[in-house]
């Protein structure tokens, strides 16, 4: 069982699944789906969408470079079966499907880095902006636990009697 | 799709779909015509005489794939911004490929297997 990739996403094309396009000088294009077929048809680059792996690729979102990405090959002269070489390698898919995966949630993480001073400062101002829609304006007055607390201010009393006593 | 069209009078309509009714078997893909590009000007085979293509298939660009009458036309063509837009997306990269899907995947490169003949 041979399962190939879709010619605009990338995806993995299951058999019995998807559409195949043979053109008449016998190229083979491939689709997961009618959605990448009809951008196929709209002669759309793949590299230019960005909801395709191209593109993802191209523009650093994805790893690009791994050693994990040598397992999985196009094999035009097929293995010969051998019961202990396909046990050892449906263990091995395992292990190896784990390791891509903590790279790419590593190399997600490191992409990620530099963006949360900047996440901060922009989720602060939408808050400081959008209150109103949280509180009404006239509630945020009153309650205090959203305004600035009142301080209260000791006044002497002997000033007080001073003024009556210069008044008379 | 559609170029200007000169004699059209009514101003709504003033684009020509002349190009788009041709049928999408008869256009060649962008892969194909990158591929014929890059061949070397010798390997290029004299245009075959075709009666029934526009001045008998004798003048064509290779870019737009697209036969023209006679030099004259051929040579307008040359200088109009569609045939210059497509020679400058024709010096870019490579067309997306099979490969290139494949690659993005996160596949490796083909594997051939060994060589069945030593050299």
């Amino acid at each position: 069982m041979r399962l190939e990739k879709c010619w605009f996403c990338s995806s993995t094309v299951y058999p019995g699944h998807g559409i195949q396009f043979v053109r008449n000088d016998a190229k083979v294009f491939r689709f997961c789906r009618s959605k990448c077929h009809k951008n196929f048809k709209m002669k759309r680059n793949p590299r230019k969408v960005k909801w395709t792996k191209a593109y993802r690729r191209l523009h650093g979102k994805d790893m690009t470079q791994d050693s994990t990405f040598e397992f999985e090959r196009k094999r035009n002269r097929p293995e010969r079966y051998d019961r202990n070489l396909a046990e050892n390698t449906l263990k091995a898919i395992k292990k190896i499907d784990k390791v891509r995966e903590d790279r790419a949630a590593g190399h997600h993480t490191l992409r990620m880095k530099g963006k949360k001073a900047k996440k901060q400062r922009e989720e602060a101002k939408e808050l400081e902006q959008g209150i109103t829609l949280v509180k009404a304006p006239s509630v945020l007055q009153e309650e205090p636990s959203l305004t600035l607390p009142k301080i209260k201010v000791k006044v002497s009393h002997q000033e007080s009697q001073e003024n009556r006593a210069m008044e008379e | 799709m559609g170029g200007k069209c000169p004699h059209r009078k009514v101003k709504k309509r003033r684009l020509s779909h002349k190009t788009a009714r041709r049928t999408k078997f008869l256009v060649k893909g962008d892969d194909a015509v990158y591929e014929a590009l890059k061949k070397p000007e010798e390997e290029r085979r004299p245009l075959p005489v075709d009666e029934d293509l526009p001045g008998m298939g004798q003048y064509y660009c290779l870019h737009c794939d697209r036969y023209f009458p006679n030099v004259a036309t051929r040579d307008e063509h040359f200088k109009t911004k569609r045939h210059k837009k497509r020679m400058k997306q024709m010096m870019g990269p490579a067309p997306h490929t099979q490969l290139d899907a494949e690659l993005a995947a996160g596949m490796g490169m083909p594997d051939n297997g060994p060589k069945l003949m030593p050299m």
